[in-house]
């Protein structure tokens, strides 16, 4: 037996629609090296993985070396720690239940834990971030869907099959509601996540004539309808303003439940500032339970957006038990 | 080395507005000897303290021995685990915050653990009850204060960073409905419980002139309604179906975003049976996250209405580490 070096480095890899991101993080989360590949390049999952595989050795090699990789975090829309398998992704190029841990770890060799990007979120949030320190949070992630994951005593909260978190997919309009992506009515997400922000806005244009810098956008989108709330327009004030309310009440119902020390927004809604977090907190206070009033703190995400993609998903890597072919 | 100093059997204690009800009971949860007596009896908590201890050592010492007990577990409305205190509770005699474990540790000697309703409901179902051999489940409470719940995440309780968690009752199903007792609008508990099946029945004889057994006068009791159900009456079974798919409604949120393998519901007002909980299970089935909608178990406990209280509170006391004054 001899003394061994400790692995001080991780891989962590973020897959989206867009693009497949995987960088060399260490144990404070400093980035090291990063690249990147198109996801949908690949219609056949298997050359994917093969690809990624390659390139992430790749970047390894010439940062470091091999041996210094301890194991890999993925994050993966529908994925399942539980299973370690993205399970009918909307968004991806390959459909059903595709065992992603294990195809990735006979590829390198090295431990492989995998989930999904609410719960990657939360994590790195706890790890290297605005939650470090706390028990008890939300993680609120609004972008292209509205998804989350809360912590409960210092343990993500997964639920009994991985499901946990989807408060998106809350029922908050029972009546006419708004159709959602996931097939029924009056979701949270049809009203606050990107889509349904822009849908808000294109109904107050329709609903009246007041004039607006709304109006004038070649391509209206959460963050240009942003712009013209900061330039004072008294629409898009509104857009956000109507988004602020809904999402408050969701998050009053949930904090109502969970008793969370703080919620955490992160994703790409959360830079509306002051727009969208105003009316937000304020539905909040008016409906979250009496005791908690005045108590839950609102956060936003302080990473950047090079780091909100990994630094979780590196975060991941070290919860996974070590695992070496070469030994 | 013998198995002498090992103590098989544990107080239980409920304190509920009617009654304090204390039993002895043992490890495999029968409940060997119970009693009580009226709660407000003592609206002095020091007199109420000195009642409840002497009467517990007089029952043990009648059934086996003080000295057989391991420790005491208490279940109060508006009780904090964390903190071992009753917390302004509205429907009891004392006011403010009660530091009940301290107090009654002093007393008797013994560790002492204090748990709300809610809390210790679960823990009793998770024991003895319906949750048994789960990890993941919610216990919804529909008693007559009201509507609570305790949810279990990864086989722990899950309490929330103040203790407060699971306050399903107050959360908001209507915007700018009804009055709470709590000062919020639109709350579960105006629509769903003993009280709002109450207000139900009222609002619907008063917006018609269909006949109805209900405008004998009498009290619109949950029992009352129930019973005129069973005739077929028409308003009795709207103002039943009112509540119970608002309820259904409201827990199709809660499992969305806790995933839970079973939601378990306990309470008198379960006696209703099926014209409270066929619309719950209904609008349940319709307005759950489609990806969890055929795998969330609705249970009703199989725990007997009168035990349930006490075994709760005596699972409580094996939680809490052994103390005694007398090693």
């Amino acid at each position: 037996m001899k003394l061994e070096r400790t692995k001080t480095r991780v891989v962590g890899v973020d897959i989206s629609g867009e693009r497949t991101t995987f960088a060399v993080v260490d144990i404070r989360g400093n980035i090291i090296a990063e690249d990147y590949i198109s996801t949908y390049d690949y219609a056949d999952v298997n050359e994917f993985v093969a690809a990624l595989a390659e390139k992430i050795v790749m970047l390894v090699e010439a940062n470091g070396g091999y041996e210094t990789i301890r194991s890999v975090g993925v994050s993966a829309p529908s994925a399942s720690f539980k299973l370690g398998s993205i399970v009918n992704a909307a968004n991806l190029p390959w459909k059903g239940v595709i065992p992603l841990a294990a195809m990735l770890r006979d590829r390198l060799g090295l431990a492989v834990a995998v989930a999904n990007d609410a719960h990657i979120s939360a994590l790195g949030e706890k790890t290297y971030g605005c939650a470090h320190g706390m028990k008890d949070f939300i993680v609120i992630n609004i972008g292209v869907g509205l998804g989350s994951c809360f912590f409960s005593d210092g343990h993500e909260h997964l639920g009994d099959e991985g499901y946990a978190g989807e408060i998106g997919h809350t029922c908050v309009v029972p009546v006419d509601g708004r159709l959602c992506g996931c097939g029924k009515h009056g979701c949270l997400e049809a009203y606050t996540a990107a889509k349904g922000i822009v849908k808000t806005a294109e109904q107050l244009m329709a609903e009246s004539d007041a004039p607006s810098l709304m109006r004038q956008m070649e391509k209206l989108s959460p963050r240009t309808i942003k712009e013209c709330c900061d330039q004072g327009d008294e629409m898009a004030i509104e857009v956000y303003r109507r988004v602020g309310y809904m999402l408050g009440i969701g998050l009053a119902n949930y904090a109502s439940v969970v008793n969370p020390e703080a919620i955490v927004f992160t994703g790409g809604i959360s830079k509306a500032g002051k727009w969208l977090f105003d009316p937000t907190r304020q539905a909040f206070e008016d409906n979250v339970f009496r005791n908690m009033q005045g108590k839950v703190k609102m956060l936003v995400s302080e990473f950047n957006d090079r780091e909100r993609d990994v630094l979780g998903a590196s975060a991941l890597a070290w919860v996974v038990p070590e695992y070496s072919l070469f030994k | 080395m013998n198995n002498t100093s090992i103590k098989t059997r544990v107080v239980g204690v409920d304190v509920s507005v009617d009654n304090t009800t204390y039993a002895i009971v043992d490890v495999r949860g029968n409940i060997l000897v119970k009693e009580s007596f009226p709660t407000f009896d003592y609206p002095d908590i020091s007199n109420f303290i000195t009642k409840l201890s002497e009467n517990i050592m007089m029952l043990a010492e009648a059934n086996g021995g003080y000295d057989k007990i391991r420790s005491i577990g208490i279940s109060v409305p508006s009780a904090n685990y964390l903190t071992g205190s009753i917390e302004n509770a509205g429907n009891l005699p004392w006011k403010g915050i009660i530091p009940l474990a301290a107090m009654l540790r002093d007393r008797m000697g013994l560790a002492v653990a204090v748990a709300n309703d809610a809390h210790t409901t679960a823990l009793g179902e998770k024991v003895f009850g319906s949750a048994h051999g789960k990890r993941d489940f919610i216990v919804v409470s529909l008693g007559h204060g009201g509507i609570g719940s305790c949810f279990f995440s990864n086989g722990e309780p899950h309490l929330g960073t103040n203790g407060f968690a699971g306050e399903i009752g107050h959360t908001c199903v209507v915007e700018n409905g009804r009055q709470c007792t709590c000062g919020s609008r639109g709350c579960l508990e105006a629509y769903s419980s003993a009280r709002g099946l109450k207000q139900n029945a009222e609002e619907l004889l008063a917006a018609t002139d269909v006949p109805s057994l209900l405008r004998d006068g009498g009290e619109l009791t949950p029992e009352r309604i129930t019973e005129c159900c069973e005739q077929g009456d028409a308003i009795a079974i709207e103002a039943m179906r009112l509540a119970g798919s608002i309820l259904g409604h409201s827990l199709a949120n809660y499992a969305t975003v806790i995933n839970p393998e079973a939601v378990i519901m306990t309470g008198s007002m379960i006696k209703a049976g099926k014209w409270l909980l066929d619309p719950m299970v209904k609008t349940f089935e319709e307005s759950v996250f489609q990806n969890i909608r055929d795998r969330v178990k609705l249970l009703v406990s199989i725990l007997d209405n009168n035990d349930r209280d006490v075994l709760g509170a005596s699972a409580l006391a094996w939680d809490v580490p052994e103390y005694s004054l007398f090693k």
